[in-house]
């Protein structure tokens, strides 16, 4: 038996539009979580809106799309909003020459021809483990000591994969923030920024918006800050006692299913 | 008060890359007048001291590198980081997985490093590649207790013409990932000074410590009840004389300068 924990007596009668995380929401890795392929069917016939944000770095969006469909969701590539979206806009956005250090796999997303390095006045930063190389971290670092952005798509401290524990990229953005003394912008959740980029194109206020993910911070909180509405649901990486880091109005859900099938009851009381 | 170089001194504490000579490869160069300058203090009468984070060779190639361009150290003059966590190790029954350079392992060899149950790191340079951070991050994240010693903070230093990244930022990296704070062994720390002080048997207000790193050097040195002077060579930058915490009892051009002031307001 699923559940649905109600703390703070929501109702999301008034929700348009319905923000979802992806790995650890409703796949991960190659699978799907129990219950989302159908949860995903009901909100389409529903009129509620949908966007999928994620902070993934490692691969481009069109990668990341033929995963999803090979699984068995129905998403179209447009509805999927990711930090390296975020992170492109900021960069043309403010016209920026970056450092690339991103995965090769997430480069494609950044249709930037390749700058000289005498005309480099930007780093950017995402999971990168091949780049995270002394020759390539003290490239950055002169970079901004020279008074080059820090640009990070997330801060991630670790991801987990099948082998364990893994260093993110948070650590070596905060290695490049110490010793340069800049500040990194963060393009990616739990930024306000990304959540309101994210809904752009749809114009419905934050209000009337509700984020499903399994990353109390970096989902729910983030949302929540934002203005939207946050359910915390509890596959991924969810850990108990997550649920103490909601602020009031955050909700648990026990799975995406779960999550949806709460919204869209409320959808149907008049 | 008088100026920092007209009040007593009696020690004098050298910070050595940067100051005495600048690193790179093919083993560096004595930084002009700083070899004349060093006899001048040798032969002053006044104690004399070498404190330095270095860690990225043993302190016997330290001591040969120096010589080689025309200094002479001995081993019992100098005051390194390696030493100091060795011997907290063996206080404190830690076993280290080192994240050093491999030259340093061998300063290493006597502590037991089987089973490791901390993470000690250094300024490793081309040692510090994901896969060893993730190594060192790993062994952290299955401790109960996690404890790490980072061998100085410095943000970073010179080599050859370039600044390059110092062990403080992977030191950071660990910190942030871990949610941990290290244990630093080395300048900045008071510990550290007060280990050279008390070989010179010289309380902290008759010294005068002289160095490149307006942290690690002018600051710790502040710390520890000493007069800080900050040199205008090596990592030094314009900005360190407007910095926001530290501000240096005295700056001079280089080591030259500094001893030249020292022994004519020792002598008036």
């Amino acid at each position: 038996m699923l559940f649905f924990r109600n703390l703070s007596r929501m109702t999301y009668r008034n929700i348009k539009a319905v923000l979802v995380d992806l790995s650890g929401t409703i796949h991960i890795d190659d699978n799907e979580i129990p219950g989302s392929i159908n949860a995903l069917k009901k909100i389409r016939q529903s009129n509620l809106q949908i966007k999928f944000v994620t902070n993934t770095t490692k691969e481009s969006k069109r990668l990341l799309h033929a995963r999803l469909t090979k699984i068995g969701f129905d998403i179209k590539q447009e509805e999927i909003f990711t930090s390296l979206t975020a992170a492109r806009k900021l960069i043309d956005e403010q016209k920026l020459s970056p450092l690339m250090l991103i995965d090769d796999r997430a480069k494609e997303e950044f249709l930037i021809s390749d700058t000289s390095s005498d005309k480099l006045n930007s780093v950017l930063i995402g999971l990168a483990p091949d780049k995270f190389n002394y020759t390539q971290m003290n490239k950055a670092f002169r970079l901004l000591q020279n008074g080059a952005k820090l640009i990070a798509i997330h801060k991630a401290r670790y991801y987990k994969t099948n082998d364990g524990l893994n260093l993110g990229p948070g650590p070596f953005v905060s290695a490049l923030e110490y010793s340069s003394g800049c500040k990194a912008e963060v393009v990616g959740k739990p930024q306000t920024s990304f959540f309101i980029s994210a809904i752009e194109d749809i114009d419905i206020d934050p209000s009337e918006c509700v984020m499903i993910g399994d990353d109390v911070r970096d989902d729910v909180v983030g949302a929540m800050t934002a203005g939207m509405n946050g359910i915390l649901v509890k596959t991924g990486k969810y850990r108990k006692g997550d649920e103490d880091y909601l602020l009031t109005g955050g909700n648990v859900g026990d799975s995406f299913a779960v999550a949806v099938d709460k919204i869209l009851q409320d959808q149907s009381q008049t | 008060m008088s100026a920092w170089h007209k009040r007593k001194i009696s020690g004098v504490l050298l910070d050595i890359t940067g100051v005495l000579y600048d690193s790179g490869p093919g083993g560096g160069t004595a930084i002009p007048g700083s070899l004349e300058a060093v006899k001048k203090l040798k032969s002053s009468g006044l104690s004399l001291r070498f404190c330095s984070n270095e860690t990225t060779v043993t302190r016997k190639t330290l001591i040969e590198k120096l010589n080689s361009v025309g200094f002479s150290l001995s081993e019992a003059e100098l005051f390194t980081p390696v030493p100091a966590v060795c011997k907290i190790l063996k206080e404190r029954n830690l076993r280290p997985h080192l994240l050093v350079t491999n030259e340093c392992l061998s300063d290493f060899s006597t502590v037991d490093q089987n089973n490791p149950n901390c993470v000690v790191i250094a300024d490793a340079e081309t040692n510090f590649s994901y896969h060893n951070l993730n190594k060192a991050f790993q062994l952290l994240k299955s401790l109960d207790n996690p404890v790490l010693f980072s061998l100085g903070k410095g943000k970073y230093y010179k080599s050859g013409n370039d600044l390059v990244l110092d062990v403080g930022a992977y030191m950071k990296a660990l910190e942030y990932s871990c949610d941990l704070q290290a244990e630093v062994v080395g300048k900045p720390e008071k510990s550290f000074f007060n280990t050279a002080l008390k070989d010179m048997g010289l309380s902290a207000d008759e010294c005068v410590m002289i160095g490149d790193d307006i942290v690690g050097d002018v600051g710790g040195a502040q710390n520890a009840g000493m007069r800080g002077v900050q040199v205008r060579t090596g990592k030094y930058r314009p900005e360190d004389e407007n910095h926001s915490t530290v501000k240096a009892d005295g700056v001079v051009d280089n080591l030259s300068q500094a001893v030249d002031l020292i022994l004519a307001g020792q002598s008036s």
